[in-house]
């Protein structure tokens, strides 16, 4: 007990607590000066407009992408199930940012190939697609958020019983009339859930929105906060404008409790039957069609585009007659920040995934099976980094330790505090999963026969929480692997991480670089990922979703 | 008028077939219950009714119109019949009056007329006053009685019944029998009821159709299917059974002897039973008397020495195991009055008239 509360008071709740203090104080009196700078000038209350705009937008073209596929896969007899399904899952586990590059390859005003090929070879500039506006924001935002209400539309409607629909259908309503009358009401708390989620994550998402955001002079609030560390940095109003970005995702997240909440009774009643497919007949093809689109635009664009850049010479209309592995040979060998930031994010996703997930552990153990007071307030105090983006962590990381005497601001260890807190709910709830399904008989038989606590943890709760524990761990890993929001307030030349580096070499216009650099982090996370899930048993289960990103 | 033929109806899922070459009659306003243990087809017949499923083979019919052959179905929300599923379906987000008028909705019947079958619907099963609620808010017997009155409301001819009782408490359980059976006669409804409690089938129904991996077994009243099962299968899915080997010594033609455990006991034979063939004589517990041996009873005609060795009061009955001289077990279900030891040598009577002779 004393062990996780001492935990969790260093890694989220003192952070938090300075970040609160830092946004009403200044100099060590106490002012409401930052709120009121961060409300009253146009620059502030434009961002904050902008993360609105950026988050609605995504999450209502999250719904019209990811519901279609959803309702196609579970209920309609498209065709390739699995491929449509493969689709949301890649194109959930792209880094953001990595997509994002892409896109700008594609679709910047200037050099993006698609729109030289409309200007030059066509001779239709009124076609062309502008990347660096808010438009770009959303398109670039939806392709990474669409699953989640892909996958929540996709398990709420696998629950609903199909006597739910035949009871409808034998009193005489037609298959759309069920589909509108009973369908749609039963999963409609489950895709409201899933769009809030997409707009939590919508506006945490620092990598995209710096790379097509800032060009095009579209400031959002992680944006702006960023730019309030540009020296002279202005702590008090960055912990204000942190705040302020907790309130509205702590918001959007109540919500989707309430909505959640109410999803339960999808799952009500006997043994659950399959429901009958409709038969689109001809229509399936149009369904598929529309999924095939989506892969088209959220895999096989951004993938095909960074293997194209990376082989290139120089990035243009006629980029195949020169191509080269310059790039590569230049990111791996020359350029030796790479392998420093390789070697960074694998060790501080692995030490993050595993604390998170001991820590985790430990508190789901006391909450589950002990009768400590405060247990509960340990277990909610775990799950406040739900409400935390990203930046907001790192802001907060950043107010407590450049008060205490320790100087770990610039080390590997403060961005491992960041990921550990930010990543601890998941943790926590991997573990509550695997430790809620061992029957306590099975731990006090243990007792009985004469084992101790510890050897009973040792003996029998943790090897029949492993396969639950191991994907948690992953659950953790591949996220931690990827992270840019908090790391780039945090890292120095020292502790740089992957994605970081990605920004910082995409920040220097060196694109064909960049596609090569990307194009490496992404076979890293690939054999990361598959190497951890042979060495674990069971497969990562993505379908419980990191809730922000 | 709502009569159901099913003609010659085979229904596979891949190489099994669900429901195999079944024919079946069912007259307007009965009450049949498709009876069998679970995965002997019941379910898919009466999906097949429904228009759920498709038959591969064979016709079905409803007063003559064809709904069902293996090119073309009448969809579901076209039959005019009611269902009501076995987790009652219940849709959670409608109130219990929007759940029951649903079908008047869909019907688009004039607001008065919705009006007043509504009110007489929600009387009939007993929840007037309980319109407002959610169906998280129900009991399992309200949520079974909004589940009936939905199908009930729309009035219509044939209403099917898949195992709706098999989610409530033995207690809730038997008073919904009692009102189903009551609903039905009121109604004039065609009822077709799948169950594999064949306490229930036998309270309730007209007529009993036994199945058994697909294949109809036996379609009777509850009585005859009870006292006179066509085979094994529905002689011991109809309850306890004792299955007692014997020989046949004299065929029906000339009485109809067989010998069980030496002695000599009158049975109905089947016509074509020759005498030295082996059978089994089916009996239930309850038809087999016992009386204390030394009472001079051993000369009777048709009994049977044995002796007992187990014993369990049970309130209502005494349940009783026997063993006759070859060893056979049978089991007696005496009446509560009986006072019978372990070890006490009995004579046992098998009622002629009760017995059931299949061969082996």
């Amino acid at each position: 007990m004393g062990i996780g509360a001492a935990a969790l008071l260093v890694l989220v709740v003192l952070p938090l607590a300075s970040l609160v203090w830092g946004s009403v104080s200044a100099d060590g009196r106490l002012t409401l000066d930052h709120f009121r700078e961060a409300f009253g000038r146009r620059l502030y209350l434009q961002a904050l407009w902008n993360s609105l705009v950026l988050g609605t937008w995504t999450a209502v073209l999250s719904v019209v992408i990811g519901l279609p596929m959803a309702w196609a896969v579970g209920r309609t007899n498209v065709p390739a199930k699995r491929f449509v399904h493969g689709t949301a899952i890649v194109a959930y586990i792209t880094p953001p940012y990595l997509t994002a590059i892409a896109f700008v390859n594609l679709f910047g005003p200037n050099a993006g190939l698609v729109n030289r090929f409309l200007r030059e070879t066509l001779g239709l500039p009124a076609l062309t697609f502008n990347v660096f506006s808010m438009s770009g924001l959303v398109l670039v935002t939806v392709i990474h958020t669409f699953p989640f209400v892909y996958l929540l539309a996709a398990s709420a409607l696998e629950s609903v019983d199909a006597s739910m629909e035949e009871s409808a259908q034998v009193l005489g309503a037609g298959r759309w009339r069920t589909a509108v009358l009973i369908t749609a009401p039963l999963v409609a708390p489950a895709i409201l859930s899933g769009a809030l989620i997409a707009f939590v994550n919508a506006i945490a998402l620092f990598g995209s929105q710096a790379i097509i955001g800032l060009p095009g002079r579209v400031f959002t609030l992680p944006t702006r906060i960023y730019a309030l560390f540009d020296y002279p940095p202005q702590y008090g109003l960055a912990s204000a404008m942190s705040l302020i970005f907790v309130a509205i995702t702590v918001a959007a997240l109540a919500l989707q409790r309430r909505y959640l909440a109410r999803r339960s009774y999808v799952t009500l009643g006997g043994k659950g039957s399959r429901p009958q497919l409709i038969d689109l007949g001809g229509a399936r093809w149009g369904v598929f069609g529309f999924c095939v689109g989506v892969f088209v635009v959220a895999v096989i664009a951004p993938y095909v585009t960074l293997l194209a850049v990376s082989l290139s010479k120089s990035w243009g209309l006629r980029f195949w007659e020169n191509l080269t592995l310059h790039n590569y040979r230049f990111v791996l060998l020359e350029y030796d920040v790479t392998r420093r930031a390789i070697w960074n994010s694998l060790l501080l996703a692995s030490a993050a995934a595993t604390a998170a997930v001991l820590l985790g552990s430990l508190i789901s153990w006391i909450d589950l099976r002990t009768i400590l007071r405060g247990r509960k307030l340990l277990d909610y105090a775990s799950l406040v980094p739900l409400g935390l983006p990203g930046i907001v962590v790192a802001v907060a990381l950043i107010q407590f330790w450049l008060r205490m005497p320790l100087p770990i601001y610039g080390t590997l260890l403060i961005i491992l505090l960041a990921y550990t807190g930010r990543y601890i709910p998941l943790g926590v709830r991997s573990a509550s999963a695997a430790f809620s399904q061992i029957d306590p008989s099975l731990e006090e038989t243990a007792r009985v026969t004469g084992a101790g606590w510890l050897r009973t943890f040792g003996a029998v709760t943790l090897p029949l929480a492993r396969p639950g524990l191991f994907a948690g761990w992953l659950l953790v890993f591949v996220p931690a692997l990827q992270e840019l929001s908090a790391s780039i307030l945090l890292f120095s030349s020292g502790s740089i991480t992957l994605a970081v580096a990605v920004y910082n070499l995409y920040e220097t216009g060196y694109l064909e670089a960049v596609a090569a650099l990307a194009i490496v982090t992404m076979v890293i996370i690939t054999v990361a990922i598959t190497v951890a899930t042979r060495l674990g048993r069971g497969g990562p289960r993505l379908e419980r979703a990191p809730v922000t990103n | 008028m709502a009569g159901i033929t099913i003609e010659s109806v085979t229904k596979r899922y891949g190489a099994l077939a669900a429901v195999n070459d079944l024919s079946l009659e069912i007259a307007d306003r009965e009450f049949v219950t498709l009876l069998g243990p679970s995965g002997c087809g019941k379910t898919t017949l009466l999906r097949l009714l429904a228009g759920f499923a498709v038959p591969d083979e064979g016709t079905i019919r409803v007063d003559g119109a064809i709904l069902s052959t293996k090119t073309s179905v009448v969809p579901p929300e076209r039959r005019g019949m009611g269902m009501v599923f076995q987790n009652y379906a219940v849709w959670p987000h409608k109130t219990v009056y929007a759940n029951v008028a649903f079908g008047l909705e869909i019907r688009r019947l004039p607001r008065a007329e919705t009006r007043a079958r509504m009110a007489r619907i929600l009387e009939l099963v007993n929840l007037s006053g309980l319109e407002d609620r959610y169906p998280n808010q129900l009991s399992g017997g309200q949520q079974q009685r909004v589940a009936l009155a939905r199908s009930l409301v729309v009035e219509p001819s044939i209403l099917l019944l898949d195992e709706p009782l098999s989610n409530l408490d033995a207690k809730l359980r038997e008073r919904m029998r009692w009102e189903l059976k009551d609903l039905q006669r009121r109604t004039g409804i065609t009822f077709v009821y799948v169950t594999h409690d064949q306490s229930e089938a036998m309270a309730l129904s007209d007529r009993i159709a036994v199945m058994h991996q697909g294949q109809l077994q036996q379609y009777g009243r509850p009585r005859e299917v009870y006292a006179r099962p066509a085979n094994r299968t529905v002689a011991d899915f109809m309850g306890l059974v004792n299955l007692v080997p014997a020989h046949v010594v004299v065929s029906a033609t000339d009485g109809g002897l067989v010998e069980i455990g030496g002695h000599r006991v009158p049975v109905t034979l089947p016509p074509d039973a020759r005498a030295g063939q082996t059978v089994q004589v089916a009996i239930r517990p309850e038809n087999v008397r016992l009386a204390a041996a030394g009472a001079g009873a051993s000369g009777e005609a048709g009994a049977i020495s044995a002796k007992v060795v187990e014993v369990t009061f049970l309130g209502n009955l005494t349940d009783c195991h026997v063993t006759l001289e070859d060893g056979t077990r049978v089991r007696v279900q005496a009446g509560p009055g009986e006072t019978l030891e372990v070890g006490q040598r009995v004579h046992v009577k098998f009622d002629a008239q009760l017995c059931t002779v299949f061969y082996e």
